[in-house]
């Protein structure tokens, strides 16, 4: 059973969590403060942290930095109010993994409890994380897992790929469970603007609802276009190349 | 007959000095007379004796020889030599023997002569008077002698007729002198009356004239300003001179007094001390006769300026009655705002328009009973037709017509009111919109916990799992809590952001706390200030509108939120802010202190504090309005503020209410 430690300074929130997760087959370790969560994050070092941000006394951006300091691989999941994009794109810079909005909604925590499983895996799995491919001319860059400052140097050999291979269209399929945080992310805006100064037409496809909406509060939708689907990402890449 | 002393002056100097003269006149003549008649008949007599011892000396002689004829001869001669037949009557010679020897009768001797004025021996002379039916005469008798005797006698009658002419003719002359002079005297009295009493008659009669209101006189005698003449004051009677009339003196005290003008060295009214008393008098008269001229110019004028103050003030003033508030007059504003015509206001009780007035004064009255000047605001009147409005009223007491009187005037602030209560909302909705973000997170709190509980039961329903009943009911449980808890926050929220009713309720400090502290506790616990509440034991009522109470407390809290988030800012990651909330109750007085230590406040900005529109958070982060709002709220609950602040070290605002009656009796006095 994969444990997963709850810290949020509202009790009834943590007492939902506890149903929930107990009902996903969760072992779940609940925690009123900051300070208790590391705690309890030291004693039994779950893999998935799901964290509030605003609270008294320590708040989720501490918890998550000493948490990303002590185990950089754990799976923080944070809980922000509506509208604090800011500390949304702070914690995606202190490489938190994913984020959910209050009120949080059952499908958006199924999913990203599921996404976080999966990176889980890859981790486990320690299966390619970037990789290039081609289709119809079009350069096809597939990305799972978690993006970070670390996949940096990969992706810069991957564009000078494409851009030795000459092509003029490149699309990014993400698969649906990854997570870029904020290095990533710059990582992302470097290269998307290379494409742009190149002349490549880029594209983005398979991103997962929640980081749909984080690329669109960061800025990239302006660089590269964002589609649900593959076929549809990739026929518009061809009309512009037509 | 009148009395002396009613009588004109005129005719008190006439008559004195006319009744003295003639006095004197009347004693020197009777005097003059008495002296010179005995003078002259004593030196007629003399002269007579002198005559009769010169014909005693010649006759010696003739005598001796009883010479007749001689004798006759020396007589008649002596007798009618030059002036002295006037004077002599007769001259007789007698012997030793009393015979007479000759005489200038020319009928014989009467025999009643005879032997009647005889001259003893050691005598000069003897001098007789005698009346006679054909003669009188003083008879003078005086020795012949011949060494040691006599030998014969001279009588010599003298004229009485002769005395008498001289001393008439004297008496006459004496007489018409004194009278000629009393005739002078006369004149010249009557002169000197006329002298005094004419301009004094002028003077009376310009008393007159200024008695009845007529100012425009001629001026006595004398003191005519001339055509040139530069002092205003003297010739425009409309500028005062302080240096006569000593006005500006007690308008500047001790202050310097403006030097002399040059024309000052030539002022009419130090010229005055020259001539006599009376000419003295006309000038002084002049003098207060131009001061009055200007004097009631000046009352005149005053008068009209004050008139037209209170006719065209644009607030409506009312004289009242002292006693019994009736109204003496109104102006013009008072007619047109309170809709009566001042036939109608004038003798209408001010009590129908104005109800609290007597209260108020008699309060006024007893509290501070040297204060002529009362003031109270948001009195409601009553307009024509009942038509209640709110009014702030000064008053001052005052005379009218020899009445005690009290004037009031009145500023309907309505208007004012309601453009108030339109600032407050203002700001209070500027408030909620900072409330906002807040709020939604103190929302999301309860929602959260609702959607998760319910979307649970549905999963576990969709999925025809069966959730065990314990749990169902914590979730049922948890549900109905946390719906409750939005509610509160919901209807705390709207209870703020109502508008306040205008009657004012019992509120309870502590409850008011409470209220905000639900809005915006989580928030300032949230931002790591450690909030600590520290209520009174029991309820403390204070008479208030609920929601604007909330309003100054919610003002003062989210104040000293910032005041410590800034400082948080600047320091050391283990600093820890702080609030202290504290209601008390002493003296009757309810308390309530917002304490922080957060960045405190110069000098200069806490003098500023209250203003509208001051604020020293960022552009865009408040209007500014907030304090100076709670400072208008809460001195409309009578209450008062103090700040104290020391820079770095953070803030303290105090509000003072007076407790509701009802309740601070029963509150324990040493409940803080």
């Amino acid at each position: 059973m994969q444990k997963v430690l709850v810290i949020d300074d509202e009790k009834p929130t943590l007492s939902m969590f506890q149903l929930f997760l107990k009902a996903y087959g969760y072992s779940v370790y609940t925690a009123e403060s900051g300070e208790k969560g590391l705690e309890i994050f030291e004693q039994e070092k779950p893999p998935l942290v799901i964290s509030d941000i605003k609270m008294p006394g320590m708040d989720g951006i501490q918890v998550l930095g000493r948490i990303k300091e002590m185990s950089p691989h754990t799976e923080v999941i944070i809980i922000t109010g509506h509208g604090d994009a800011d500390l949304t794109i702070r914690a995606m810079e202190l490489n938190a993994t994913d984020f959910l909005h209050k009120p949080i909604e059952k499908n958006a925590l199924q999913n990203a409890l599921k996404r976080a499983v999966e990176r889980l895996g890859i981790l486990e799995s320690s299966e390619e994380q970037i990789a290039l491919s081609s289709i119809n001319g079009t350069a096809i860059v597939d990305i799972q897992g978690n993006i970070n400052a670390s996949h940096e140097k990969r992706l810069q050999e991957i564009y000078q790929e494409i851009n030795e291979q000459g092509k003029t269209s490149v699309l990014f399929r993400f698969n649906p469970n990854s997570s870029v945080n904020g290095t990533g992310i710059a990582v992302f805006i470097q290269i998307l603007s290379m494409c742009r100064d190149n002349g490549q037409k880029a594209v983005i496809t398979g991103l997962s609802e929640n980081f749909q909406k984080f690329f669109h509060l960061v800025g990239i939708t302006r660089m590269a276009e964002i589609y649900e689907a593959e076929d549809q990402a990739l026929s518009r890449l061809q009309e512009q190349a037509g | 007959m009148p009395r002396f002393r009613d009588l004109s002056l005129k005719h008190k100097i006439f008559l004195s000095t006319a009744g003295v003269v003639l006095l004197f006149s009347l004693s020197s003549a009777l005097m003059a007379r008495w002296i010179l008649s005995g003078y002259m008949e004593q030196e007629l007599k003399t002269r007579g004796v002198s005559i009769a011892q010169s014909i005693a000396d010649h006759s010696i002689g003739h005598v001796l020889t009883r010479d007749r004829d001689q004798l006759v001869a020396t007589i008649f001669d002596a007798a009618q030599l030059g002036e002295r037949r006037h004077l002599v009557e007769y001259v007789v010679i007698l012997d030793d023997e009393q015979n007479v020897l000759s005489h200038t009768f020319i009928t014989p001797f009467p025999d009643d002569l005879r032997g009647v004025n005889p001259v003893q021996e050691e005598q000069d002379y003897s001098i007789r008077s005698l009346d006679k039916a054909d003669m009188q005469v003083y008879d003078i008798a005086v020795p012949i002698l011949e060494g040691i005797y006599q030998i014969g006698t001279v009588r010599l009658g003298l004229k009485k007729e002769h005395i008498e002419q001289v001393a008439r003719t004297m008496n006459i002359t004496f007489g018409g002198f004194t009278l000629a002079v009393l005739v002078v005297m006369f004149v010249l009295s009557y002169r000197i009356s006329l002298y005094i009493t004419r301009p004094m008659q002028k003077l009376t009669g310009m008393a007159d004239q200024i008695s009845r209101g007529d100012l425009e006189l001629k001026t006595v005698n004398g003191l005519q300003p001339g055509r040139d003449e530069p002092c205003p004051a003297i010739t425009g009677s409309y500028q005062p001179c302080w240096h006569v009339d000593r006005l500006l003196e007690a308008e500047l005290g001790d202050r310097h007094l403006p030097g002399k003008p040059d024309y000052c060295r030539d002022c009419l009214a130090d010229r005055d001390k020259s001539g006599d008393e009376v000419q003295q008098l006309a000038d002084s008269f002049n003098q207060m006769v131009r001061s009055v001229k200007l004097y009631r110019k000046r009352v005149l004028e005053s008068e009209h300026k004050y008139r037209s103050l209170f006719e065209s003030g644009p607030v409506p003033v009312f004289v009242l009655d002292l006693e019994t508030f009736e109204i003496l007059d109104a102006n013009s504003s008072a007619e047109k705002e309170y809709g009566y015509s001042r036939n109608e206001l004038v003798g209408m009780e001010f009590t129908r328009l104005a109800p609290e007035f007597p209260e108020k004064l008699r309060t006024h009255l007893k509290q501070e009973p040297q204060d002529a000047r009362i003031v109270y605001n948001k009195a409601i009147h009553y307009y024509r037709g009942n038509q209640p409005i709110y009014t702030n009223v000064e008053g001052r007491l005052s005379t009218y017509r020899n009445r005690d009187a009290v004037i009031v005037a009145t500023t309907d602030i309505t208007e004012m009111l309601e453009k108030d209560a339109q600032l407050i909302q203002a700001s209070k909705m500027s408030d909620l919109g900072q409330l906002s973000a807040g709020v939604a997170h103190e929302l999301n709190q309860p929602l959260n916990a609702i959607k998760m509980g319910s979307e649970f039961v549905q999963m576990m329903q969709q999925e025809g799992q069966d959730i065990p009943e314990e749990q169902l009911r914590q979730i049922l449980g948890e549900i109905n809590t946390q719906v409750d808890r939005a509610t509160e926050i919901i209807n705390n929220l709207r209870e703020f952001g109502r508008k306040s009713d205008p009657g004012l309720e019992e509120t309870d400090l502590n409850l008011c706390v409470q209220n905000v502290l639900t809005i915006i506790g989580q928030q300032i616990k949230l931002a790591n200030i450690d909030l600590d509440f520290q209520p009174a034991s029991q309820p403390v009522f204070i008479m208030a509108h609920k929601n604007r109470l909330e309003q100054v407390i919610f003002n003062l809290v989210t104040n000293a939120r910032d005041a410590v988030m800034q400082k948080q800012a600047q320091q050391e990651p283990g600093w820890t802010g702080r609030i202290v909330i504290f209601i008390g109750i002493s003296n009757g007085q309810a308390v309530l202190s917002v304490q922080d230590n957060g960045t405190g406040m110069p000098r200069s900005v806490v003098d500023k504090i209250f203003d509208p529109f001051f604020t020293t958070k960022e552009v865009g982060k408040g209007m500014g309005l907030g304090l100076s709002i709670c400072y208008g709220i809460i001195q409309d609950y009578q209450g008062e503020i103090d700040i104290q602040s020391r820079e770095n070290e953070g803030t303290t605002f105090r509000v003072f209410f007076s407790a509701s009656d009802s309740h601070a009796q029963n509150s324990n006095p040493k409940d803080r």
